[in-house]
């Protein structure tokens, strides 16, 4: 899937979000369909525990329900403001249960556990094929790189605790943060 | 020009990582810089990207049924309906002039919120101007079909029947444009489609109509457009439409499938 094939899904979207902001329930259903996998998957990677990342992608589908018409482009494209949604709400929720540690302790280990070539979330919106490609340009960005990234996003540490917790300088986190997205964008120009 | 420190807030910013002033502070040069909202969209792409590493995990089904319930219990607004019984006593020719009509309503509503009444007025006419055109054009395209509307005026069914104008979503076929009537009594349709690309031997479009009632739209067949991408067809439903909400197009393989693929959403309107 290329760039210019790309643009079409994301014309559609901004269509399927003004449905939406209008009350068209087959806009909604439409946009869950296209999205509910790769949303409760990032849930899941989070929360670990079918149940609550069933009740973020519920909070979440109703937050975009009720907040479609105040969809801003400058956030993303519209599946950018639905995933950043998700990531935040399952964020929340580990705060609210006082879930920390477990938090630290997971976003440290859980890059390292993955199974090479086992289903991914992308491959519901990408498909298989793709999905493989970016995946191969998501594990060849530097470890260290990568795991800063992650234990921003799925672990929702601030940069302060990832600093701690790699026991590496602040500036050299932000520094290794910066060089693993904008690796990341090079690589994947063209799929996504 | 960005440099690296606005590179690194951006980094920072597609993660979540910005603390409160350093949010507010990007959110202010990121409205007023169109580079660095480029930069940011393809950032958040690469990050949705490395979201969908995520091993993957399927939510229960009955997720979807609890939305679809407490959304039917959020209704924002009733969906617009036929409701009005018109005095249809016009000549055959009457439908460029509805469906230019439908388009200045849709015209007057999107301008409701300007603020100069003068640059509205100058907005209306050009819009006028321009669905007068596409009257023009598909006046050309549906001889036949206003025979078939003269037949349902003849039978009084015309207070029945939906008019719907669909637009393309499609960047590489822009100018292709439908216009469909579905008599509700008749439980059946007439589909005029104009400048869309034709198709090879083993793909067709598939006309859809979205009725709330159901939770995916319903099949109205499929269809081929010939060399100059036109065609008009006559269409039934698979299933009883109670309420024609809205139609859709979508390219799918020959035959057609019992639900539409929404990456090959084609044309859509109501």
């Amino acid at each position: 899937m290329g760039a210019t094939e790309n643009q079409p899904a994301t014309d559609q979207d901004v269509e399927l979000l003004r449905g939406i902001s209008e009350g068209d329930r087959w806009a909604f259903a439409c946009f869950y369909d296209q999205y509910c996998k790769l949303l409760f998957a990032v849930a899941y990677r989070i929360l670990n525990d079918q149940k609550e990342s069933e009740d973020v992608l519920q909070e979440v589908f109703l937050q975009i329900w009720d907040k479609a018409g105040s969809y801003n482009p400058l956030l993303g494209k519209p599946v950018s403001w639905a995933v950043t949604l998700t990531r935040n709400k399952a964020i929340d929720y580990i705060r609210a249960h006082q879930r920390r540690s477990k938090l630290l302790e997971h976003a440290a280990t859980e890059f390292l556990t993955r199974a090479p070539g086992s289903a991914v979330a992308n491959d519901s919106v990408h498909g298989r094929e793709n999905s493989e490609l970016i995946n191969s340009a998501v594990a060849e960005l530097p470890a260290d790189q990568r795991k800063a990234i992650e234990m921003a996003f799925f672990g929702g540490l601030t940069q302060n605790e990832i600093s701690e917790s790699l026991k590496e300088p602040l500036g050299t986190i932000k520094a290794r943060i910066r060089r693993g997205m904008l690796k990341l964008r090079e690589r994947l120009e063209g799929f996504v | 020009m960005i440099d690296e420190r606005m590179e690194e807030l951006a980094s920072l910013h597609v993660l979540g990582l910005l603390t409160p002033p350093e949010a507010r502070a990007f959110a202010a040069n990121l409205a007023r810089d169109p580079e660095l909202q480029a930069l940011v969209t393809s950032l958040f792409a690469a990050r949705d990207a490395l979201a969908g590493t995520a091993p993957a995990a399927t939510p229960s089904p009955e997720v979807k049924h609890q939305l679809m319930a407490k959304l039917a219990a959020r209704v924002k607004k009733p969906a617009l309906r036929p409701t009005a019984k018109p005095a249809w006593s016009l000549p055959s020719f009457w439908l460029p002039w509805a469906v230019a009509t439908a388009a200045v309503v849709v015209a007057v509503h999107q301008t409701l919120d300007q603020r100069n009444l003068q640059s509205t007025v100058r907005n209306q006419n050009a819009r006028i101007t321009e669905l007068d055109q596409l009257a023009d054009t598909l006046r050309g395209a549906t001889n036949q079909l206003s025979q078939t509307v003269a037949n349902l005026q003849s039978a009084t069914k015309l207070a029945d029947v939906r008019i719907a104008l669909l637009s393309s979503l499609l960047s590489d076929s822009p100018k292709a444009v439908a216009v469909s009537l579905w008599d509700n009594q008749q439980q059946s349709g007439v589909f005029v489609v104009q400048n869309l690309k034709p198709l090879p031997a083993d793909r067709d479009y598939q006309l859809w109509v979205i009725d709330p009632q159901y939770a995916i739209p319903v099949s109205a067949g499929v269809f081929q457009v010939d060399n100059t991408g036109n065609v008009r067809l006559h269409f039934k439903t698979d299933k009883a439409i109670l309420t024609a909400d809205k139609f859709a197009v979508t390219l799918e393989p020959k035959g057609g499938l019992p639900t539409p693929t929404l990456k090959n959403l084609v044309l859509m309107g109501g």
